[in-house]
Order: structure tokens, then C-alpha cells, then sequence
């Protein structure tokens, strides 16, 4: 067991799969050398070598498309794209191939592979570097989005992903590289790939989210149990596919809910959750389920990301209109 | 341009094969010709989804199957059934696919061909991977890539190239120069000389072939996969062939080019040479033609009968094709679905 | 055996092809995949293979015709053969082009037309209730139209929806009676009045189906919740009505008005509700709501049933006062004229059968409340006071609640403390 913040188990997970499994590569720009430009990758080529570990040219289609290839052929590639503002290129590799080729050849084929995305806001970057746009991947058919939020389900879900027979879209919320830690054993463990974390129980109103915006999250629960008043909180941990289970159980439990997410509103997974919630337990629900994300606008620069971000305020804002229903 | 063989049958030099191998070729070509026949009457008599004909441009896809490993990787596009079937794809699961069945993909246990890239350029990058993972796990295995002129204006053409040079996979990119991309022609493609000059900007060999001398075509990816093979990396070959059909079933060439020219190019039709040349060599007769020709329609009859006897796919196969396991929403989704 | 070999579509957006010329003509010999007929799409002359081998026995059309989709486009079999019908050949996609591009697909000619006159908007009600609520109200056969809200913005919710039940049900059933009551029958609506029993019908020995108005079954459904959710527990009791009678008398000579009953029963009972809130409450879950107000329901005999009006803050009201709402309350129930919030939210129950003639009875509580007295009619009857017999106007008084929230000993208490006001109404007066 060691303390570890969530880069720190994301190193450490790719170290164990490196050691465990010799069919397990890692490819992508800046990750040998360099470690990474988040250091995700940090120390692995010089301990694995230039046959497991690959700096390639700058080129997302062709890291994700000689993954899928590799991934074909028996190895067990983890494919890094930088960010998830530069997968754009990469996408077509992705739903036309990666996520198709087990139902194109009726499983004759597969692609067991990983794609790890850093991504999502708060950090005061550069255009294009902020993006939350997981639900481009959520809505294909044959991929799996994964998104931790701890250290150590950072781990336990990168290794469950790496195991995974089929591709995994596995987002990195950058914010929280190095803003959370805890215990995470230093052994191999594997966190399941689908369902939700119930990290607080409550009676009151639920909280859903995911990623970064765990943090806020969080305080807002913080926050209102200091009001009396009793808070369930469900870290969803995979995107797709969705834990309906939880997400209606706890909705039927406490009969409110307020999703938040930094993506931008329109098309976002809130929706999809809330469409779920009403179609499930819609006669358990005392009011609206409420939707705290992202704007419908682009991504703002350093200066106005305040603006932009779901806050604590609004979280709290949107469960106390929940309270009153 | 390298060639063996000419037009007329007529061997430049000493023919590097033997005349076993080129009756084999031949039948193989025959046979190939009859499929894609077969194909088109079928799809006029409403019995094939849109069909994408490769009349003309058997020679290039038979003589590069031929020239491969049988475990050797397949990654080639919707045109490419005769290089597929040379390479171990059988007929019936290639139709299959053309009535719209998924498990026309399902290519048999070591018969290492991906089912046909149906987006243009999408799939050389994969032949790149496939043949570095081989040689990663220390096989001696090469991914032979099949894809036409207009792919090569594709972002991943140039990305397969860079990563196949850079990381010296044993890839072999096997460009069929037809001569059109549906209506566009080769010379508006792209303002190289030659498709294969292209290899130069990579760092890679590359080499101009008549495509339509099954020979030639033989010899020169034989010779490139065999480089792969000993560790020299990827080579380009680029296979000067034309498209006698039309793109596809619903295409009408009449609207872009002269008959004339497809005239001209039926003159140096791939298996009429070969005819010649082994009629000259003693090694074709009427007789063995015709019954090259009874073997063939056998075998693809055999096939469509077999395609056409696929019960229609189940509900439950489309969501049980996602992932090894259907996830529990999808489950839900057959529930509803299968009511 | 001849086979039929339909025109297909072959992918140039057919519905139908001219044919142009036969290749093969009738009698002749044609093999499997030879081009029989060439027909012509929208832009080009495409040649269509026989799928079959034998003699072309019947062209489907001329040259120059043009046919559909799917009908016979030729028959071949042996000379003399009849046709039949082909085995249907394996499915395939059937792709189309739009001639100017050639695509993968297919595309229907179909066109939907566009301008048909619309579909007239339907009205939509405005009511404003939680999914949960609207079910309940269904379930209860409430008209959310009817209902006030109290919730935020006007919106209904559940206790409105309760309260609503309960003004349309409560109706005690009273003990047979030596006097005969005359008793309202329910009639389908449109109803032209009470139909007293024994009155002359047209003798017929067939069992008639009539269906309830839509009172009646909310009735009938109010009934049944009650009963099916609340333990009941009745307990009865006479009065010495001689000087509850006497004030009345007084009230009526001074202020020139029959005085109703209920008036002066809805006054006695006040005090009480004040001493024994479990009875002015509604059992919510494990919560019980003690009402901070009393609005008392008053059970009122119309011709469709019994209507339960009720009177909004009793508590705040003198005799008098309550004397004109009953009255008033009374008519517009007959009338049918109440608002929503006239005939929903009681929070207490009285039900005055002495006017039919009742006695004792089992009063039924409305859902949504925990109690309710029924008041029956004073007869002279024999009674002992200080040990000597006398004639008294008794009252008889039949008090049903809920056994969930009140148990016997407090259900005696507060029949007790009634019983006291009404035996001498100086008591409650002086409030």
C-alpha cells in the first residue's frame, strides 16, 4: 500500500500490466523519453525498453490505427492520445474500425485495446485542450468509456481495461492528476468496469457525476449534510455502459436527483441519465431530475473558465431547488 | 515499369516461373474472372446487395496472394474478392457478405484476412500494426495491404507509410493503380509521376509493375514480402491495372470515360496473355480451358448455393456481436427488441 | 416445372423498367446467367440474366411496355409446363442509386405528401402535478381538473388529491330503521331525481346493467380504499339532547331560522378536536399531519349521493355563522355548484343521519382523515337521571376512527368530552 495521487496510480498500473503481461504495449507521442506529458508514463521505457514502449511520430490516426492492428494480432496495446481536444483525427479509426471489427467479422476479430485521453478543464490551458466531449464516445455502439476519479480506481480500472477483450475509451481527468491521493495497494487488482461507486450514502438527494467534477461534487454533499440533510453520492466511474442499476436505485431511494458534469449540456450524459431515471422511476421522483454542466458554448480560454465550470454554488443551487419540490 | 510479360503473350527475358506455377495462376485467374461474372448477373437479377466488380484487375490481386505465406495478413478493400480468396477467404462467405450478412466477415481459423475495408484508406494503417505486433512477438508473419489510386490521397495513407517506414513493420502496400477513383481519374489523383515514387518521401522501397502481368506482380511483392520477412521493413509497390467494369453495380462509367479506352485496356487483358503464353509453351489446350471453366462455375455455384442457404441473421446476433459479453443495458435493448 | 422470374430491383432506384428489347425469344433456349432482356432504367440500358436455365416459355411484357417491380418479367421451364410461382430467391439487400451519384443504400421512391391538412391540435390540460401525484389521482378517479392546488405554483399535490377523495365519500351506513328512510337510488346520469323505492316501474324480470356516474365511482372507490387501508374501530353512544334541543328552539325564535343541526354539533365538537388533535390529523406514512386548522366536513344528502361539503376554519366561526354555511354549503351540494375547495380538504367528518331517520351507524372514515362522528336522530325515549325514570330526547352518536392513530381509550375520551358539549352547549358557547 502507498499513498498515491491519481498519476501516480495510473504509473503504477501500467507498470504492473507492463510486468504482468508481455503482450501489453504503450504507444503514443512524448511517452518513452519524455514519460509522458503528464508523466503518466514516466520511468516505463527505460525499465521495459523499446520493444514495449513507443514514441511515435505525431500522427493520432496512425497511433490508433497500428494499435488496432496490434491489437489484432495478439498484443494487448495501450494507444495514449494527448488530449481529448487532439482524438478528433483518430475518430475515424476509432467507430469504423475499433469499435466494429468484433461484429464485422462475428467475433472471428477482435480489438483488445485501451485508448487513454486526458482530458476536461480546470487547468487553465490552451484552445482545444479542455474539452469534455466523452459523449462522441458514449453514443457508439461497441465501446466502453471509463472514467476514473481516485487513485484507486485509477489503477483498478486501467488494469480491468487493459484485461478487457474488448476497446476501452479510458478518460484521464487531468485536474485531478495530482489534486487527489490515498491508499492504493501496490499489488495487481482490477476495479470492475461498469459499475457506479456509491461513495455516500444518503436518504434526501442523490448526486451523480463523474471525473474532475467529483471534487465539487463532493464539497456540495459536504456542504448540505451540514443543512441536515441526508446525501447519496454515485461516483458513475464507467460512461458507457451505464450503470442503470445504481443510478435507478438511488433514484427510487431518495426520489431527487442532480447530475453534473463539465461537458457542455445539450446532447450530455445528463440527459441521457435523466431519460433513464423517468422511464424507470418516474413514480418515485418528487421533483425534476437537475442537470448542472458545461455550457452550450466552446470551451473558454484560462481567463473565463470560471465562468464555465459547474461551481459548488451551482451544484448547491440546483439541489436546493431539488429540496423544495 | 517493371514487367514480364507482354501484352501479346511474349516474354521479355528468362521467366522466373515456372509453368506449373503459371497454369496454376491461370486457373486461378479463370476462376476468379467467373466469380466476379457470377457476381454481377446475380446483382442484376436482384439477388446481390451493390457489387464492386474487379473484371481486368485479376492478375494484380491473384499473382500478390500468390506471392504471400498463407498465415501471412490480408487487409484489403471491398474489390479485392480474388486477392481474399487466393489468400484463403472462401467464395461463399465472400457473397455472404455482399447479401449483407455479417458473417460473411468471418474469415475461417488461420486465414488471417480481415474482413473488406469499405472506407477508403482507413485500413492500410491496420496492416501496419498487424505486421509490427507479428514481429514484436517474434513471427516472421507480414501484412500484405491492398487499396486502390484514390486511396493514396487519404490522411491515413500517409500516416501508414510514415509509421510503417519508421517503425520498419514487414508491411507491404499493394497500391492497384486502376486508374479511377469511381469517376476521377489517376492523373487528377495525385501530381506525382507515379504512385510509386511516393515511397521515396517515406524512406521505404517502392515499385511500378504492370499489374495486368500476373508474372511480374508474382515477383515483385514475393520479393518484397520476402524482404519484410528478413527484417528490411515495408516496400510500396504500385500495380498498373484498369478497371474494366464499372465502380460498382450502380455506377455508369459511360458518364466519365471513353469506351474506347476500356477497349483499348481489353487488349491487354490479363488472362488473354497468359493464354497465349502458355498455348506457345504447350500448356493450354480448348480442352483444359473448358474445363477450367465447368471447374470454376462448379465451385462458385457451390458457393452462391451455400451463401444463399444462410438463414436470415437472428435479433439476437446483432446485439451479441458488441463484445465478448452483451453488457446488461444491451441486454435490456434485446428484450424490448426481440417482443 | 416452369419458374417465374419477377423483375427485381437492381439498384438503379427502380419501381419499373420499360423493356427495350428481348434477347431471347419465346421458345427459345436461354441458360443460367445469359442475358435475356435488356431494360431500361432511368438513364442507361441495363441487361438483365436469366437466373434459370431451360426455354423462355413467356415473355412478361412487350417491347416497349414497361412493368413493375415485382411482377412477372419472364417465365422459363420445359414446353408444355405450366407456371408456378418460383421458390423466392435468397434475400438481399436491395440497393438503389440516385442517378446522378452512385451510393450504397437504399432509397425509397415512396414520396410522403407534405401538404395534407394538419392534424388538429389537441387540447392539453394546464394541471400541474407530480407523476406520482397524477397516478394517485387516476388510481382514486380524481378529475385533476376539479382539484385546486396548493403546492408551489398552484400545483396539485397528494393531500389536495386526498383531500378530494375525501369530500366525495364519507357517507355513514346507517342500522335499519323502524321508520322507512326513503333512500336515494344512484341513476346513470343524466339522473331526473331520486327514485323512491316502491315507486311504480314498468315490471320487467331482466336484470338490468347500469353503469355508476362517475360520482358514484369515485365513491365506490374512496369506499374501498378506506376500508381496505383503515383499521376501523366505531364507537357509539347516547346523548340527552334536551338542552342541546332547547337552545336550538331559542336560536331559532330569535333569529327567525330553522337552526340545522350541524351547526350546533360542528361548535361541540370544536373544543374536542382542540383536546384531541389525533382526531383533526392525516396519517402520512409513519408521519402523522396534525392540521393546524379545522375544516369540517359535512355529509349533505343530493340525488347522486352523498356529497361532503366542507366548512373552512369551523373553528373561527360562531353558531350562527356556521348555521348559514351549512346551509349554504347544503344547497350548493344539491346543486352540484361548490368550488373545489368546498368540497375537498375537510379535516374532520360529521355526518347528520338523524335527518334520515338514522340511529347508531358504522360511519365510514374519509381517507385522509382519522375520524368521523355521525349524529343521529333525537327520539323520546326512556332514560334514568338521579335514579328516577324519565323521558328524554335521545340522541344517538356513532363515532368511527382510524384504530391506527387512536386507540379506544382516547377514541372514549373524545366521544366523552362531546357527549359533555352537547349535553350542555354552554360549554362550547363560551368559546
Amino acid at each position: 500500500m502507498s499513498v498515491m495521487t491519481l498519476a501516480q496510480a495510473l504509473n503504477g498500473a501500467l507498470d504492473t500490466a507492463l510486468d504482468a503481461d508481455d503482450r501489453v504495449v504503450l504507444l503514443g507521442e512524448d511517452i518513452g523519453r519524455s514519460g509522458g506529458v503528464f508523466r503518466i508514463t514516466d520511468g516505463l521505457l527505460e525499465k521495459y525498453g523499446e520493444n514495449r514502449v513507443f514514441d511515435t511520430p505525431v500522427a493520432e490516426s496512425g497511433i490508433v490505427g497500428s494499435a488496432f492492428g496490434m491489437a489484432i494480432a495478439g498484443l494487448r496495446p495501450v494507444a495514449e492520445i494527448q488530449f481529448l481536444g487532439f482524438s478528433y483525427p483518430a475518430y475515424d479509426q476509432v467507430i469504423n474500425h475499433v469499435a466494429r471489427i468484433r461484429n464485422r467479422s462475428a467475433h472471428r476479430f477482435t480489438a483488445p485495446m485501451v485508448i487513454r485521453i486526458p482530458y476536461g478543464g480546470g487547468i487553465g490551458a490552451a484552445e482545444h485542450h479542455s474539452e469534455s466531449t466523452e459523449a462522441i464516445y458514449t453514443h457508439i455502439p461497441g465501446l466502453k468509456v471509463v472514467v476514473p476519479s481516485t487513485p484507486h480506481d485509477a489503477k483498478g480500472l486501467l488494469l480491468a481495461a487493459i484485461e478487457d477483450p474488448d476497446p476501452v475509451i479510458f478518460l484521464e481527468p487531468i485536474r485531478s492528476y495530482r489534486a487527489v491521493k490515498e491508499d492504493v495497494p501496490d499489488i495487481y487488482y482490477t476495479e470492475e468496469i461498469g459499475p457506479a461507486r456509491v461513495e455516500r450514502h444518503g436518504k434526501d438527494i442523490t448526486l451523480i457525476s463523474w471525473g474532475a467534477m467529483m471534487k465539487e461534487t463532493r464539497a456540495a454533499a459536504t456542504a448540505l449534510e451540514e443543512q441536515g440533510v441526508s446525501v447519496e453520492v454515485l461516483d458513475l466511474r464507467t460512461l458507457s455502459p451505464l450503470d442503470t442499476y445504481s443510478i435507478i436505485s438511488s433514484a427510487e431511494k431518495t426520489g431527487r436527483v442532480v447530475v453534473i458534469h463539465e461537458a457542455p449540456r445539450t446532447g450530455g450524459l445528463g440527459g441521457e441519465i435523466a431519460a433513464v431515471i423517468q422511464e424507470q422511476a418516474l413514480y418515485s421522483l418528487l421533483g425534476p431530475v437537475r442537470r448542472v454542466t458545461g455550457w452550450d458554448t466552446v470551451f473558454p480560454l484560462k481567463r473565463s473558465e470560471g465562468h464555465y465550470l459547474p461551481s459548488v454554488a451551482r451544484i448547491l443551487q440546483a439541489a436546493e431547488q431539488t429540496l423544495e419540490d | 515499369m517493371f514487367s514480364l510479360i507482354n501484352p501479346d503473350g511474349t516474354v521479355r527475358d528468362r521467366l522466373p516461373v515456372t509453368l506449373e506455377e503459371m497454369r496454376a495462376l491461370y486457373a486461378d485467374m479463370v476462376e476468379a474472372r467467373t466469380y466476379d461474372q457470377k457476381c454481377m448477373a446475380m446483382q442484376r437479377q436482384g439477388r446481390l446487395a451493390t457489387y464492386a466488380p474487379f473484371e481486368g484487375q485479376e492478375a494484380a490481386q491473384i499473382g500478390a496472394a500468390a506471392a504471400i505465406r498463407s498465415d501471412d495478413w490480408v487487409a484489403g478493400t471491398y474489390r479485392d474478392a480474388a486477392l481474399m480468396w487466393r489468400a484463403g477467404y472462401p467464395w461463399d462467405l465472400l457473397i455472404a457478405g455482399r447479401t449483407g450478412d455479417e458473417r460473411g466477415g468471418k474469415a475461417p481459423e488461420g486465414v488471417n484476412v480481415l474482413p473488406p475495408s469499405i472506407t477508403v484508406g482507413g485500413h492500410m494503417v491496420h496492416a501496419v500494426g498487424l505486421a509490427w505486433a507479428e514481429r514484436l512477438q517474434g513471427s516472421d508473419r507480414v501484412a500484405l495491404t491492398s487499396f486502390g489510386d484514390g486511396a493514396t490521397s487519404e490522411g491515413d495513407f500517409h500516416e501508414a507509410m510514415n509509421f510503417a517506414a519508421v517503425f520498419k513493420t514487414p508491411t507491404v502496400f499493394l497500391c492497384q493503380n486502376n486508374q479511377f477513383a469511381i469517376s476521377y481519374p489517376r492523373s487528377e489523383q495525385t501530381k506525382a509521376t507515379s504512385i510509386a515514387e511516393k515511397a521515396d518521401g517515406y524512406g521505404m522501397p517502392g515499385v511500378e509493375v504492370d499489374g495486368n502481368d500476373v508474372a511480374a506482380v508474382l515477383v515483385a511483392v514475393r520479393e518484397a514480402a520476402e524482404s519484410a520477412r528478413n527484417g528490411d521493413g515495408p516496400a510500396l509497390i504500385e500495380a498498373v491495372t484498369y478497371r474494366l467494369g464499372p465502380h460498382t453495380t450502380s455506377d455508369d462509367p459511360g458518364r466519365y470515360r471513353d469506351e474506347a479506352e476500356a477497349q483499348e485496356w481489353r487488349q491487354r487483358d490479363p488472362l488473354i496473355r497468359i493464354r497465349i503464353l502458355l498455348e506457345k509453351a504447350g500448356g493450354w489446350t480448348p480442352e483444359w480451358q473448358e474445363e477450367l471453366e465447368t471447374r470454376a462455375a462448379a465451385a462458385i455455384e457451390a458457393a452462391v448455393a451455400t451463401a444463399e442457404a444462410l438463414p436470415l441473421p437472428t435479433v439476437d446476433e446483432m446485439f451479441e456481436r458488441m463484445f465478448a459479453e452483451p453488457t446488461s443495458s444491451l441486454r435490456q435493448q434485446l428484450d424490448e427488441a426481440g417482443t | 416445372m416452369a419458374k417465374e422470374f419477377r423483375l427485381p430491383d437492381i439498384g438503379e432506384g427502380l419501381t419499373e423498367a420499360e423493356i427495350v428489347r428481348w434477347l431471347v425469344a419465346e421458345g427459345e433456349r436461354v441458360e443460367a446467367d445469359q442475358p435475356v432482356v435488356e431494360v431500361e432504367t432511368d438513364k442507361a440500358v441495363v441487361e438483365i440474366p436469366s437466373p434459370y436455365a431451360g426455354i423462355v416459355l413467356q415473355h412478361g411484357g412487350a417491347e416497349g411496355e414497361t412493368l413493375a417491380v415485382g411482377s412477372v418479367l419472364v417465365v422459363i421451364g420445359e414446353p408444355g409446363e405450366s407456371s408456378v410461382p418460383a421458390v423466392p430467391l435468397a434475400p438481399a439487400e436491395q440497393p438503389a442509386v440516385a442517378s446522378a451519384a452512385p451510393i450504397v443504400g437504399t432509397i425509397s421512391e415512396v414520396a410522403e405528401d407534405l401538404s395534407a391538412p394538419p392534424v388538429e391540435a389537441l387540447e392539453t390540460g394546464q394541471v400541474k402535478a407530480l407523476p406520482i401525484v397524477r397516478k394517485l389521482a387516476r388510481e382514486m378517479g380524481v378529475d385533476l381538473n376539479q382539484v385546486v392546488g396548493s403546492g408551489p405554483g398552484g400545483r396539485i399535490t397528494r393531500e389536495d388529491v386526498l383531500a378530494a377523495v375525501g369530500a366525495a365519500a364519507g357517507g355513514p351506513l346507517p342500522e335499519p330503521e323502524p321508520q322507512p328512510a326513503p333512500e336515494p337510488e344512484p341513476e346513470p346520469a343524466p339522473a331526473p331525481g331520486p327514485q323512491p323505492e316502491g315507486a311504480t316501474q314498468p315490471a320487467s324480470t331482466e336484470d338490468v346493467r347500469r353503469p355508476m356516474s362517475r360520482l358514484r365511482r369515485t365513491i365506490a372507490a374512496n369506499m374501498a380504499r378506506s376500508w381496505a387501508e383503515i383499521p376501523h374501530v366505531t364507537t357509539f353512544d347516547d346523548i340527552d339532547a334536551t338542552r342541546l334541543l332547547e337552545i336550538r328552539s331559542a336560536l331559532g325564535a330569535r333569529y327567525e331560522l330553522k337552526l340545522p343541526l350541524e351547526a350546533l354539533v360542528v361548535k361541540a365538537v370544536i373544543p374536542a378536536l382542540e383536546t384531541f388533535p389525533e382526531f383533526n390529523a392525516t396519517l402520512d406514512g409513519d408521519d402523522l399531519i396534525v392540521h393546524g386548522s379545522h375544516h369540517i366536513g359535512i355529509a349533505v344528502d343530493t340525488p347522486d349521493g352523498l356529497l361532503v361539503a366542507v366548512i373552512r376554519d369551523a373553528g373561527s366561526k360562531g353558531v350562527l355563522e356556521l348555521a348559514s354555511e351549512v346551509r349554504r354549503l347544503g344547497e350548493g351540494a344539491k346543486a352540484r355548484s361548490l368550488s373545489p375547495d368546498e368540497v375537498s380538504g375537510q379535516t374532520f367528518t360529521v355526518s347528520n343521519i338523524g335527518a334520515l331517520g338514522g340511529g347508531h351507524g358504522t360511519p365510514i372514515v374519509p381517507p385522509g382523515t382519522t375520524a368521523i362522528l355521525s349524529v343521529g336522530r333525537a327520539q323520546e325515549k326512556a332514560i334514568v337521571i338521579d335514579g328516577e325514570l324519565a323521558i328524554a330526547p335521545v340522541m344517538p352518536l356513532s363515532l368511527s376512527y382510524d384504530h391506527r392513530v387512536i386507540d379506544g381509550g382516547l377514541g372514549r375520551r373524545f366521544m366523552a368530552l362531546v357527549r359533555e358539549n352537547l349535553e350542555e352547549p354552554a360549554l362550547f358557547l363560551a368559546g
